[in-house]
C-alpha cells in the first residue's frame, strides 16, 4: 500500500516542491541580496530591504491593502449572507441557485473586471443613465479611486462567501429555530441570536477565502484604480517590472505571505478542521 | 485503430503542419510607432517572418529584456537608456557595412551624444514630451504649472514614466529635466505628490482614447500621441510648456543574445529607408531622423508646429541624458514613492 | 415566516441582478455599432474584427494549448495525490498544497519568475510555452485535489478492500473500483482546471516569452488603453465558452 502511494505522491510532491517552495526559497534569499545598478541583483547581502518597509508610505500601502480587503469581506459577507440564506431555504432548486450564484465567477476574472470599467467610466452606462434622469449634469468620477476598487472585488469574490455560508447554512437545525419560534422569539431575533452564530465557521471560511485574495489583489486596483490605489499586489508587481528592484519586491511579497500565514493560522486554529 | 496508433499518428501529423520554417526576426517597438505596411513590406521583400510586440514604456521594455533571454532580437530605447543597455552587456554591436543607409540620417543623427560612432544603436524618431488638452479648457494650459491646478482634478493624467513625470516637476521648479542634485530631486518628488490628489491616472499612451472620448481634460503626453489624438477629434490641441520640455531621440539596437543578427541589420537597413522612414514618421505621426524621409515629407507634415515646431520652442527643449548610476537609482526609488504615495 | 420569506425572494432577485446584469450589458453593447455607449444599431463588426485580428487569434489558440497540456498534467498528477491523500493523509503535502492555494497570484507569479530567471544561468533556456506551462501546472494541482478528494470522500472505501480481497493488487483496485467511481469528479476537475488556466492573467504576464502572449494578455493590453468594443464581444464569447464548460462540469460532478 505505502509503496503505490509513495508512487502518486511523489510527482506532485516533485511539482510542488519544483514549482512552489523553491521559487519562495530563492525569493527569500534575494530578499537579503542588493540592487544591481538597473535591475538585478548582486551581493552585498544586507537587510536593507526589509528596513526600507518599516517607511510610513509602504506601511500606508499595507494599511490601504488591508482597509480594502476589509471593506471587500465586510461587504462580500453582507451581501453574501441573506444570498445564502436564500439558497438554503430553496427546496428542490437549491442547486440551480447555488449553480445560479458560481456562473459569473467561472467566466473570466479579467472580463467581470472590465466589465465595471465599462459601466463605470465617466461616458459609460451608468453616468449616461443617472445624466439622462437627471439625477445628475456632469459625469462623477466613478472610476479610478478606492471605491471602485471595492466594487470590483466585491463583484468578484461575492460567490466566495455564498459557498460556505450555504454549506454552514444548509447543515443548520431547523429545530432550533422552531424551538425558538415555540418560545416566542420574532424571526429576526432567531435570525441575530441563533442563525448568525451557529454560522461562525461558515463566517469565517468565507472571510478568509475573500480576504486573502483581496489582500494581495493586483488586476483589480490596476485596472479600475487607475495605478492610483496603490495596493500590495501594485507595489510587488512594479518592484518587479518597472523599478526592478527585485530585493525589495521580494521583501515586500515575503512580508504578504507572513501576513497570508497568521491569517490562515490564526483561522485554523478556530476552525479546527482539515484543511483540505 | 488502438489508441497507440492515434497517439503516434496525431503526434506525427502535428509535426508535419509545424510553424512556419521561415527564419523569424523579434522585433520590440514603441506602441503606433511604425507603419502598418512597414512589416509585412519587409516579410514580403526578404522572405522572412516578423513578429512584432509592443510596449508602453522603456521600463517595461527593460524589465523583459535585463535578464538577457527575453527572445527579442531588436528592441527601441530612448537614447538615454542605450549606454545603460550597453553597460550590462546587452547589446551586440552595430556593423556599419551591413547598414548602407547610415548615410540617410540628418547629420546631428550621425554622431548622437550617447553613441557618437553609431557603434551600438542607429537613430530611429525623436519625441518629445508636453501637454495634450481639450479645447473646451479655456484658457487653455500652457505650462506645466497648469497641470497642478485644481480645476483639472480628477481629468488630468500624467506619463506613467519616471523621466518624463519627475522632468515635468523638476521643470515646474525651474530646474533641468537631467538634475542630479538629490535636494531638486527630493523637491521635485514632492512636487508630484502634490499633484496625487488631481491625477486621474498615470497613463502613457493609454490616455489617447480618453483624451479623445473626453473623460480626460488635460494630459501629460508625447508629442506624437498627442498628434495621434489630434487627428481623431478636433477638440484637442498640443503645446510645449513654456519652462521648457524633454526630448527624447530614440534608436533601435541589436540584442546581444539575438541569433539573427544579419537578419537584424538588414530591417534595420530596411528602416533607414526614406521612403520607409518617411512612411513610418506619416502613419506614426512622428518626427524623423531621416533625412532622405524628411525631404520625401508631405509639406503640410513637415511644418506640423506639433512634430516639426519652429525654433523658438525647438530651443526651450532639452535633450535627455544617461545620468550616472547613483542618481538613477535615488531616482528610481523616488518614483517608486510617489507611485506609493 | 412568510413576510420575511418574500423579502429574502426580493432581495436574492437583486443580488442575481447584481451578479449577471453586467455581464449581459457587456455581452449586449458588443453588438452595438458604435463603439460609444450609446446604442446606435445592432452589428457584429466587433466580433468580425476580433476573429481577423491575429494578434488575438493566436493568443487564443497559445491559450488553448497551455491549458489543455497544463490541464492534462495536473489533473493527472492531482488526481494521484488526491487518491494518496484519501488513503492517508499527509500533512506536510497537504498544508503546502492548500498554501499554494491561497498564496496571492502575484507572489507565485514573481517567484517562479526568479526561479525561472536564476536557472536560466545554468540552462540555455527562455521565457516561453514550457515556463508558462509549468506555472499553470503549479497552481492547478491544488484545485484538482481539491474536487477529486471531495468526490473521493463520497466513495465507499470497502470498495477497494473488497477487490483487494478478490484477489486484486492496489494498482487494480484504483484502476478498476475507484477511478471509475470518481471519473466524473475527475473530469469535473479537469474543466475546472482548464478554465483556471485559461483565464489567468497575473503570472502568466509574469512567466510568458516573446512567443507566447496569451488571450486575457492581449485582453488586458487593449482594456488598458480603455473601452473596447472588441472586448466586449471577446468577453461574450469567453462567457459563453467558460460558462457551457461550467454547466457541464456541475453536470458531472453531481451525477
Amino acid at each position: 500500500m505505502n509503496r503505490l502511494r509513495a508512487w502518486f505522491l511523489a510527482p506532485t510532491w516533485a511539482a510542488n516542491i519544483a514549482l512552489f517552495l523553491a521559487p519562495l526559497a530563492i525569493i527569500l534569499g534575494y530578499s537579503f541580496l542588493t540592487r544591481g545598478v538597473y535591475g538585478g541583483i548582486t551581493p552585498p547581502w544586507t537587510g536593507e530591504s526589509y528596513q526600507r518597509l518599516i517607511d510610513p508610505i509602504y506601511l500606508a500601502i499595507l494599511w490601504r491593502s488591508f482597509w480594502v480587503a476589509g471593506a471587500s469581506t465586510a461587504l462580500c459577507l453582507l451581501l453574501g449572507f441573506p444570498l445564502a440564506l436564500f439558497i438554503s431555504r430553496a427546496g428542490r432548486h437549491k442547486n440551480f441557485y447555488l449553480g445560479l450564484v458560481m456562473l459569473p465567477f467561472w467566466t473570466s476574472f479579467l472580463v467581470r473586471t472590465y466589465a465595471w470599467m465599462f459601466l463605470l467610466r465617466d461616458t459609460g452606462l451608468v453616468n449616461t443613465f443617472l445624466q439622462k434622469l437627471g439625477i445628475i449634469h456632469s459625469p462623477l468620477p466613478l472610476l479610478y479611486n478606492d471605491g471602485a476598487v471595492i466594487l470590483g472585488l466585491v463583484y468578484g469574490y461575492l460567490p466566495f462567501t455564498v459557498l460556505p455560508l450555504y454549506a454552514t447554512l444548509e447543515r443548520l437545525d431547523r429545530t432550533l429555530l422552531e424551538a425558538a419560534a415555540d418560545l416566542g422569539a420574532k424571526p429576526w431575533a432567531a435570525l441575530i441570536r441563533i442563525t448568525i452564530p451557529l454560522s461562525a465557521p461558515g463566517i469565517r471560511a468565507g472571510a478568509i477565502l475573500v480576504f486573502i485574495p483581496c489582500l494581495g489583489a493586483y488586476l483589480t486596483p490596476d485596472l479600475l484604480g487607475g495605478g492610483k490605489s496603490v495596493m500590495i499586489g501594485n507595489l510587488i508587481q512594479n518592484q518587479f517590472t518597472t523599478a526592478r528592484d527585485w530585493p525589495f519586491g521580494s521583501a515586500v511579497s515575503l512580508v504578504l505571505m507572513a501576513i497570508v500565514m497568521v491569517l490562515l493560522f490564526v483561522v485554523a486554529r478556530g476552525q479546527g478542521e482539515d484543511l483540505l | 485503430m488502438n489508441r497507440r496508433h492515434f497517439l503516434l499518428g496525431s503526434l506525427a501529423a502535428s509535426s508535419a503542419c509545424s510553424r512556419d520554417r521561415r527564419p523569424r526576426l523579434n522585433v520590440f517597438n514603441w506602441s503606433a510607432y511604425i507603419a502598418p505596411d512597414t512589416v509585412p513590406k519587409f516579410e514580403a521583400e526578404f522572405g522572412v517572418r516578423v513578429r512584432y510586440g509592443i510596449y508602453e514604456s522603456n521600463e517595461e521594455m527593460l524589465a523583459r529584456v535585463m535578464g538577457g533571454n527575453s527572445g527579442w532580437d531588436i528592441v527601441f530605447p530612448t537614447g538615454y537608456i542605450v549606454k545603460p543597455l550597453l553597460a550590462n552587456g546587452l547589446l551586440a554591436p552595430i556593423q556599419r557595412a551591413l547598414l548602407p543607409n547610415l548615410a540617410q540620417l540628418e547629420p546631428r543623427f550621425q554622431h548622437p551624444d550617447w553613441d557618437p560612432a553609431l557603434n551600438w544603436s542607429v537613430p530611429y524618431m525623436v519625441t518629445a514630451a508636453g501637454i495634450a488638452y481639450n479645447r473646451k479648457l479655456d484658457p487653455p494650459p500652457t505650462s506645466w504649472a497648469d497641470m497642478w491646478n485644481p480645476r483639472l482634478r480628477g481629468r488630468m493624467t500624467m506619463l506613467d514614466d519616471p523621466f518624463d513625470t519627475m522632468g515635468a516637476a523638476l521643470k515646474k521648479l525651474g530646474f533641468s529635466v537631467n538634475a542630479t542634485d538629490p535636494s531638486q530631486l527630493d523637491r521635485a518628488r514632492a512636487e508630484a505628490i502634490s499633484q496625487k490628489p488631481l491625477l486621474r491616472a498615470y497613463l502613457n499612451a493609454e490616455a489617447r482614447d480618453q483624451l479623445v472620448s473626453g473623460d480626460v481634460l488635460a494630459a501629460h503626453m508625447w508629442n506624437t500621441t498627442a498628434q495621434q489624438a489630434m487627428d481623431s477629434s478636433k477638440d484637442v490641441g498640443f503645446v510645449y510648456p513654456a519652462e521648457g520640455y524633454a526630448v527624447y531621440p530614440d534608436a533601435s539596437v541589436i540584442l546581444r543574445e539575438s541569433k539573427r543578427g544579419e537578419l537584424a541589420h538588414q530591417f534595420i537597413n530596411f528602416l533607414l529607408r526614406p521612403d520607409i522612414a518617411a512612411a513610418n514618421a506619416l502613419t506614426a505621426r512622428t518626427t524623423t531622423t531621416n533625412a532622405g524621409a524628411r525631404r520625401i515629407l508631405p509639406p503640410d507634415f513637415r511644418d506640423n508646429p506639433t512634430l516639426y515646431p519652429g525654433p523658438d520652442v525647438v530651443a526651450r527643449g532639452e535633450w535627455a541624458i544617461t545620468l550616472d548610476p547613483v542618481t538613477q537609482r535615488l531616482r528610481d526609488r523616488l518614483w517608486t514613492e510617489i507611485k506609493a504615495a | 415566516m412568510k413576510p420575511r420569506g418574500t423579502g429574502l425572494a426580493l432581495y436574492a432577485i437583486g443580488a442575481y441582478l447584481f451578479l449577471h446584469l453586467p455581464l449581459l450589458i457587456l455581452s449586449l453593447f458588443s453588438f452595438n455599432s458604435s463603439r460609444f455607449t450609446v446604442w446606435e444599431g445592432f452589428s457584429l463588426r466587433w466580433y468580425s474584427a476580433a476573429l481577423h485580428d491575429t494578434q488575438l487569434t493566436e493568443s487564443a489558440l497559445n491559450s488553448l494549448i497551455i491549458a489543455v497540456v497544463a490541464t492534462l498534467v495536473s489533473t493527472v498528477l492531482g488526481t494521484l495525490c488526491a487518491y494518496g491523500l484519501w488513503k492517508r493523509n499527509s500533512r506536510p503535502l497537504a498544508g503546502s498544497l492548500y498554501l499554494s492555494l491561497v498564496t496571492p497570484e502575484i507572489v507565485t507569479g514573481i517567484s517562479l519568475l526568479a526561479f525561472y530567471q536564476w536557472i536560466f544561468r545554468f540552462l540555455r533556456v527562455q521565457l516561453g510555452m514550457h515556463t508558462v506551462i509549468l506555472a499553470h501546472v503549479s497552481f492547478s494541482i491544488a484545485y484538482v485535489v481539491i474536487v477529486v478528494i471531495a468526490r473521493l470522500r463520497t466513495v465507499d472505501a470497502t470498495l477497494e478492500e473488497a477487490a483487494l480481497d478478490l484477489g486484486a493488487n492496489e494498482w487494480q483496485a484504483f484502476r478498476y473500483v475507484t477511478l471509475p467511481a470518481i471519473l466524473p469528479g475527475v473530469i469535473a476537475a479537469a474543466l475546472l482546471a482548464f478554465t483556471v488556466s485559461f483565464d489567468d492573467y497575473v503570472i502568466t504576464s509574469l512567466v510568458a516569452g516573446v512567443d507566447s502572449e496569451t488571450l486575457p494578455m492581449v485582453i488586458y493590453a487593449i482594456a488598458r488603453r480603455g473601452v473596447n468594443p472588441i472586448v466586449n464581444a471577446i468577453s461574450a464569447l469567453i462567457v459563453i465558452g467558460f460558462g457551457s464548460l461550467v454547466l457541464i462540469s456541475e453536470r458531472l460532478r453531481t451525477t
